[in-house]
């Protein structure tokens, strides 16, 4: 019982609504989880009571997303009730965390709304970096006391854990942080490192294009130090020359002062998992 | 008003470290806590599942509020109700976490949340039947094991019971615990709502209760629809009848722990606190007339 019942809610309360006055659909609905008998009786005749549930249910899964990416939602207006609604009834929630919701919201929406032509271009990107700050606010770090400031040519770079490197096509991050602007970001390649400062705030560096690919090179990819300032400046036909050079020594020592970048590497710091956001 | 004899002391589990009346601690005033002047309260609780798996600011204020105040802990998301056995990695988390915490116990909901791999995120109600009282007691004497702490459970309001139920809820509810070592959260908000809501006497259920094995109680406000269902909120301030309630049941239970919920529309910290004030003399009453009837009978 207890199966089938569980298995009645779930489709109650995320699936497609079923009007209380529609007594052949609620028939259907206990008939497709076997539930029959005294308690299908009592199922049916309590059904507008048990559609607090689905209020509650969604309430609490819309509350979550609303908290974490409320300029997108707000932009969507109608259109994200329908893919709210879809989400959950094709794409549920499997997390007990709901910090855990908007990744997995974000992962069944995106594509959806790349995809549509009514959803502005920028959309997608707005929403990826409204989650970015939680996710980076919210990223567990290992301790890296043993971490040592010198670094050397060949010493692979070692970052602290709250930090991702993204990639735009709009300026999102300039966008007013107030949800009833509708002001229209630049269309512009835009890469990002965020980070989280020892004050535990999320801080945003914009990069220029050898910044990017030489800290895509550090981050994401673990290459040394010389790998990555060689592949970068090959990657965008620069001369690896004093100016370049110069250029990436302060910003590498800028990151460290904001506390982003630890130093070199030890031998014994397992290598972190790919980080590219 | 129902009676029922006095509960035997050595039945419920140790709490001697915590007494008085705690918060719900939530992120609208840990700033307020941590950099005002020292709030009044016994202790706080918290939901683990705001912090498993997050670093940064909270789980780092957590760990300065830890030094300074008694924590206690309250989870959301276990679904002991439910069919599938509880998430193994849930609960290895959820282990480290009270550990790392140092929580005297641990409590969640009698009620399940999750339908396979769906989570629900929100306390679903249990069929009243047999089957449920033995699942849901045998997993609280393994999780109670398994968590190395002392396990409550906590009864929950509910709209609609659902389906047809073989027993009554408070036959539910001491089934599962004749069947397991599990302290009760007794939750008198929720007692009120139900009763409200089911038609029932609230004293002559909380009198039907094994008050002996109440390890904290809960208090919050709730919220009353235009088509008179109470809805269980933690909107609200408490209101009269729930607190007249509370102090009924703390002349029986004796001293507990008592903690004020707050989860929506969360006022300034000064207002809880309050509240707080308000059920520390409720407290201070019902135990002093507990103590008056002890002196009168010896």
């Amino acid at each position: 019982m207890q199966r089938a019942l569980e298995s009645a809610i779930a489709e109650l309360t995320l699936g497609p609504a079923i009007a209380p006055e529609d007594s052949a659909a609620i028939a259907a609905w206990l008939e497709r989880h076997e539930l029959t008998g005294d308690d299908a009786r009592a199922l049916t005749r309590d059904f507008p009571r048990l559609l607090v549930y689905r209020t509650l249910v969604r309430r609490n899964l819309r509350g979550a997303l609303e908290s974490t990416i409320p300029r997108a939602i707000a932009r969507l207006g109608p259109r994200f009730d329908a893919d709210f609604a879809e989400f959950l009834d094709e794409s549920p929630p499997v997390t007990r965390l709901l910090k855990d919701v908007t990744p997995r919201f974000l992962a069944f929406a995106l594509p959806r709304w790349q995809r549509d032509p009514t959803v502005p271009g920028y959309l997608p990107d707005l929403a990826r970096h409204e989650a970015l700050q939680i996710e980076v606010a919210t990223l567990l770090a290992r301790p890296k006391e043993n971490v040592l400031a010198e670094l050397g040519l060949d010493d692979q770079v070692e970052f602290i854990d709250a930090a991702r490197l993204v990639h735009y096509d709009w300026a999102v991050h300039r966008l007013p942080e107030d949800e009833a602007s509708r002001a229209l970001p630049e269309r512009a390649r835009i890469s990002l490192l965020a980070y989280r400062s020892p004050e535990h705030e999320v801080r945003y560096l914009e990069l220029g294009a050898f910044a990017a690919e030489l800290l895509s090179r550090l981050l994401v990819g673990r290459q040394s130090l010389r790998l990555a300032l060689t592949g970068a400046a090959a990657q965008l036909e620069l001369p690896l020359e004093s100016e370049l050079l110069g250029a990436s020594a302060r910003l590498l020592s800028e990151l460290a002062e904001r506390g982003a970048l630890l130093g070199k590497t030890p031998m014994d710091l397992p290598i972190t998992p790919t980080q590219l956001g | 008003m129902p009676e029922q004899a006095e509960p035997k002391a050595s039945a419920r589990p140790s709490q001697a470290a915590l007494a008085g009346v705690g918060l719900g601690l939530r992120w609208d005033f840990l700033e307020e806590v941590l950099d005002g002047p020292p709030p009044d309260v016994a202790f706080f609780e918290v939901s683990p599942e705001n912090y498993l798996g997050r670093g940064g600011y909270y789980p780092a204020a957590l760990e300065r509020i830890r030094e300074r105040y008694p924590i206690v802990s309250h989870g959301l998301t276990l679904s002991i109700g439910a069919s599938d056995e509880p998430d193994p990695s849930y609960l290895r988390q959820l282990k480290r976490e009270l550990d790392r915490l140092q929580v005297p116990w641990h409590s969640d909901h009698l009620c399940f949340s999750t339908a396979g791999e769906r989570v629900l995120h929100e306390l679903l109600p249990l069929k009243f039947c047999a089957e449920n009282v033995g699942r849901v007691a045998e997993r609280a004497r393994r999780i109670e094991d398994l968590l190395e702490r002392p396990f409550a459970l906590e009864n929950i309001s509910y709209y609609v019971h659902p389906g047809e139920p073989e027993m009554q809820e408070l036959e539910f509810i001491n089934g599962v615990l004749d069947g397991c070592n599990a302290g009760l959260l007794l939750d008198v908000n929720n007692v009120y709502v139900n009763a409200r809501n089911h038609g029932f006497d609230p004293h002559a259920f909380i009198a039907g209760l094994p008050l002996e094995r109440v390890l904290e109680i809960h208090v919050a406000g709730h919220e009353v629809l235009a088509s008179g269902l109470v809805l269980d909120t933690h909107g609200e301030r408490v209101v009269s009848p729930v607190l007249a309630l509370l102090e009924w049941t703390l002349e029986r239970t004796g001293e507990v722990p008592v903690l004020l919920e707050r989860d929506n529309q969360v006022p300034p910290l000064a207002e809880l606190l309050g509240e707080v004030r308000v059920l520390t003399e409720l407290s201070a009453r019902a135990l002093a007339r507990r103590a008056e009837r002890h002196a009168t009978r010896a």
